[in-house]
């Protein structure tokens, strides 16, 4: 038998609450409790020995808090969890027979960015020196428990596995919404865990045993892993000022025999629970025996809130918009460091209906690893979608895989001897599903069956690793049909017997297909059909096609994917012929009139200053289709309306979200004329300016206000996000040569990183201005900390740009 | 819970103005969406003031300078702590990327909502309270003289990142962040 599985079925008892035990015995809040293990050693150890007692299997060392981040008691940290370890041996010892000591690792109390500052590196070290320090106490094995973000619990679990060779169990604490902290449903939690490879998991804490019956039961189908339980003794109740738990033994027993019959194979008790409900609950199942059915393979990928599965008899979009080939805006955007261009097309893909997101930044030049890593952070940090992790750069991969939140998907594994084993021990490691592209050292087969056979290496090979065929989706590659007219039969037969033969789900890079032809999007649209009626489970497409979104919902809405066809109606409710008998669907949101046009204004600016910003764009479409010139659109109509709302918000007639309506409208109507315009027709972009909120900082919205108004005033931003240290915000407006860097700080303690940052850009770039904003600034304090200006509000930094690129 | 669209204006600083037009449309359907984002947790514990300190399990809460005063004469107060939530900040990260518009109204429900939740906190306070013993005023780390540093021992008295997910960042920020911590004294008679 293993620690954490009997071969017999019998079930494995762990312990109850030590919180609860230590506080009955005189632990007083705020005080340390792994202190005890020093100052209070009989206590803990009695605690262990009334568990052993009870019948417990497995007792968990009083180390819960006891890591770096967290420990600041007054004897070293080590000497806390070796006598913690020490005492739960010493109580095993006592016991007799086969019992098993777990180092308890728990939640460092920090919220990990981008929830909170703590780094994932961090987060890791911290539970790193604690696993070595429990391992070569002589732990039997490693529990992760109560933890509250899939984030956390990775850097736990991975420095776990990196820092020992001890069994892992992991378990959670989910609220009564079936929720973690930051929002991960069970099917997430069990997707991650299981591609990290525990040797079993569950939930413990927040609750009582009968609430946690539903979720035991969705674990039981999203998992083949033995499923472990350790519940409160009811629902935390405040009484007086105090928490106290309500379920007795009895009670308690009873429904913990319910999560047994629901799959739970390891039982015992976390918060209020004593000795007498682990004796209860052992008296009732200790001749219990259980086998657990396996579950079905499925693919599943996750990022920090939400599951994704890969389906075999039903198709997702991959959205592919995050990938710099072809595409000059994305590629200056990554080389210039404006994340928001980045994170403005991750949204869009999102609301468009994507389902994973897939992120390549492969510029010629750029620092892929580093560049790679902070972009799947911080997409991450605006999607809950899963993302696929686009590179052929081992080393980018592997930075990214570890500092992803979640279960990648990894594009891509190819048959070439060096990818294999270059890639799938990463995906072994870290968890996830890989893209296996069906080409080797050969090229790519011309025929169904040669792609087929590569496939078929790859599997073999990522079994070594204990891969399994769902752990894969086949890319059979699509080759242009104007290069080959066979193309696009080949990669449906290739599909179909990748399906047929190996089990495997798909997926596809469905444009290419058109590549060297007119009219990519039509062709792009009766392949991307074809593709899905073959059994497609996902499709690389983009989007914000409407052809493209429009052909995966005809074919759910035709193949009974899409059951009621609410997905459709949802879709095209609004949906009217186009005038012209060209009926493509348009994007929802269609203008309607403007509203109350005032004598002698233009439609343009009535929609402006309503803040009306389909209204604005599509009478900007009007004005230039009946002739109007652009500049005069721009200076006549847009420019004036923005100006009235201006003066009005200065005035204090017209409030903030209201001049930023007007903004937005009056930025949709310059887009339509500037895309009309040839470039560089006098309406050039001012700018640019790079603006950042500062180190330490991690409120934005303010810079992010800013950075709004400034662009729908026509100028351009290069928006560095959160947290920026002063080095950044230096490198960035050194390279490109701004004139104007803003700096926002909304508290007293991240002030002085804003001083830090100007003072370092007036030493190096004495001609670069600076202008600081925030809650706690004032006109004065601006000036001691030598800032050139002093933005009392959005409006007020516009103006200072304006008079600065005049 | 919920808030209504004046509560949510008075954050956006509109005066006593309540938005209409397209910007109630966009409040109206930022509200819905926020509200399936936030997931309300609050705690609270009560102790003694003994000798200008609340202290306990070797940490010490010093009640002097503004927040002395504002508790003169409290020989007992409760800490208290409350959250809507790490959700709701990725839900306004989210709306943040496209729309400034969007990032200005979210910002204001979730002031409007934590506000609302520390209102209910005080209110179950009240309600624990014995005969004769009634709340003063939440007084929160930040305020007058009384040190940002405090939220360290609040929230640790509290047990703050266990119960309800509430932590610090190195800059002493709260995170989730819209969640506030408080001291409510309590006085007789």
């Amino acid at each position: 038998m293993s620690i954490i599985s009997h071969d017999d079925g019998r079930i494995l008892f762990l312990d109850g609450g030590m919180g609860t035990q230590l506080q009955a015995k005189g632990l007083q809040p705020g005080e340390v409790p792994e202190l005890w293990n020093i100052s209070r050693p009989a206590d803990v150890r009695a605690v262990h020995e009334a568990y052993f007692a009870a019948g417990a299997d497995v007792v968990y060392a009083n180390t819960f808090g006891a890591n770096p981040a967290k420990y600041h008691g007054d004897a070293p940290l080590a000497d806390v969890i070796a006598a913690g370890i020490a005492l739960a041996r010493e109580a095993a010892a006592n016991a007799g027979g086969r019992r098993f000591v777990a180092l308890d690792v728990g939640p460092t109390g920090r919220l990990l960015k981008p929830a909170g500052d703590f780094e994932f590196d961090a987060a890791y070290d911290a539970f790193a020196e604690q696993v070595r320090i429990g391992a070569k106490a002589g732990a039997d094995l490693v529990v992760v428990e109560t933890m509250g973000d899939t984030y956390e619990l990775k850097a736990a679990v991975l420095a776990a596995k990196e820092n020992s060779t001890l069994p892992i169990l992991a378990t959670v604490a989910f609220g009564e919404d079936g929720k973690l902290l930051t929002g991960a449903s069970v099917e997430c939690v069990a997707a991650l865990l299981e591609g990290l490879r525990v040797d079993a998991l569950g939930f413990n804490c927040g609750f009582g045993p009968d609430r946690m019956l539903p979720f035991v039961k969705r674990l039981a189908v999203a998992t083949s892993l033995p499923i472990a339980v350790k519940p409160n003794a009811g629902l935390p109740q405040v009484n007086d000022g105090r928490t106290v738990f309500t379920v007795g033994p009895e009670e308690f027993a009873r429904d913990i025999s319910a999560l047994a019959e629901a799959g739970a194979s390891i039982v015992g008790g976390c918060c209020g629970t004593t000795p007498a409900h682990i004796a209860a609950v052992h008296e009732s199942l200790e001749h219990v025996r259980k086998a657990r059915s396996t579950v079905p393979p499925r693919t599943v990928v996750t990022s920090g809130s939400r599951a994704v599965e890969i389906p075999f008899d039903d198709t997702i979009i991959i959205g592919e918009r995050i990938n710099p080939t072809g595409k000059k805006k994305l590629r200056a955007a990554l080389t210039e460091g404006d994340v928001a261009y980045v994170l403005r097309e991750a949204v869009a893909q999102s609301e468009a209906g994507a389902h994973i997101l897939d992120v390549n930044v492969g510029v010629p030049g750029l620092d892929e690893p580093s560049v790679l890593d902070a972009t799947v952070q911080a997409v991450q940090s605006v999607t809950d979608l899963p993302l696929q992790i686009d590179t052929s750069d081992p080393r980018a991969l592997e930075r990214a895989l570890r500092h992803y939140n979640g279960k990648a998907l990894v594009n891509s594994v190819n048959g070439k001897e060096e990818s294999m084993a270059a890639v799938l021990p990463l995906v072994a490691k870290y968890g996830g599903a890989v893209v296996a592209l069906t080409l080797d050292e050969t090229g790519i087969p011309p025929t169904a069956d040669g792609r087929v056979a590569i496939a078929k290496k790859i599997l073999a090979r990522g079994a070594e690793y204990g891969l399994k065929p769902s752990d894969f989706v086949v890319d059979v590659l699509c080759l242009a049909v104007s290069a080959d007219a066979k193309s696009a039969n080949v990669i449906l037969e290739a599909m179909r017997k990748v399906r047929g033969e190996l089990g495997c789900r798909t997926c596809l890079g469905v444009s290419n297909i058109s590549f060297g032809l007119p009219a990519r999007p039509l062709l792009n649209a009766a392949f991307y059909t074809m593709a899905l009626a073959n059994g497609l489970s996902a499709g690389i497409v983009n989007p914000l096609a409407a052809d493209m979104t429009t052909a995966f919902r005809a074919f759910r809405a035709l193949t009974a994917k899409d059951r009621t066809c609410s997905d459709w109606i949802a879709a095209f409710t609004d949906w009217a012929p186009a005038a012209s008998g060209n009926n493509h669907p348009t994007a929802p949101g269609t203008p309607s009139p403007a509203k109350a046009e005032a004598e002698g204004e233009s439609a343009i600016s009535t929609a402006i200053r309503h803040g009306l910003k389909s209204d604005a764009a599509a009478a900007a479409k009007t004005a230039l289709e009946s002739g109007a010139k652009p500049l005069d659109v721009i200076n006549k109509s847009i420019v004036p309306a923005l100006e009235i709302v201006g003066k009005g918000f200065e005035s204090g007639r017209v409030f903030l979200p209201q001049l930023l309506m007007a903004a937005e409208a009056a930025g949709a109507a310059f887009e339509v004329v500037r895309s009309a315009m040839p470039a560089h027709d006098g309406a050039a972009v001012k700018g640019p300016i790079v603006i950042a909120t500062v180190k330490g900082d991690i409120h934005d919205i303010g810079k992010n206000i800013c950075r709004a108004l400034l662009e729908n005033y026509g100028f351009k931003v290069i928006d560095l996000g959160r947290d920026v240290p002063p080095e950044k915000v230096l490198e960035a407006a050194r390279r490109e040569k701004a004139r104007l860097v803003g700096l926002s700080a909304l508290m007293t303690t991240t002030v002085c990183f804003m001083e830090e940052t100007v003072k370092l850009l007036h030493e190096k770039l004495p001609d670069c201005k600076v202008t600081v904003g925030g809650a706690v600034l004032t006109a004065d304090y601006a000036a001691k900390i030598g800032a050139d200006h002093y933005s009392k509000d959005a409006m007020g930094l516009v103006r200072y740009a304006e008079q600065l690129f005049q | 819970m919920t808030v209504d669209l004046a509560e949510i204006a008075r954050y956006m600083r509109m005066d006593r103005s309540v938005p209409d037009g397209a910007l109630a449309e966009r409040v109206a359907k930022l509200r819905d969406d926020a509200l399936k984002a936030i997931r309300p947790a609050q705690t609270w514990r009560r102790f003694p003031i003994a000798e200008g300190a609340i202290a306990s399990g070797g940490l010490r809460l010093e009640i002097c300078g503004t927040l002395g005063r504002h508790l003169a004469g409290c020989r007992a107060a409760c800490l208290a702590c409350g959250t809507i939530g790490a959700e709701f900040d990725a839900f306004q990260r989210r709306v943040s990327v496209s729309s400034g518009v969007d990032a200005l109204i979210v910002q204001a429900i979730g002031a409007a909502l934590i506000e609302k939740l520390m209102d209910r906190l005080e209110d179950e306070i009240r309600a624990n309270l014995a005969e004769g013993e009634s709340p003063v005023s939440r007084y929160s780390p930040g305020y007058g003289d009384f040190p940002l540093a405090a939220q360290r021992v609040v929230l640790a008295l509290l047990d703050a990142p266990r119960k309800v997910g509430v932590s610090l960042t190195d800059t002493l920020l709260m995170v989730p962040s819209k969640s506030v911590s408080a001291v409510i004294g309590i006085t007789k008679g």
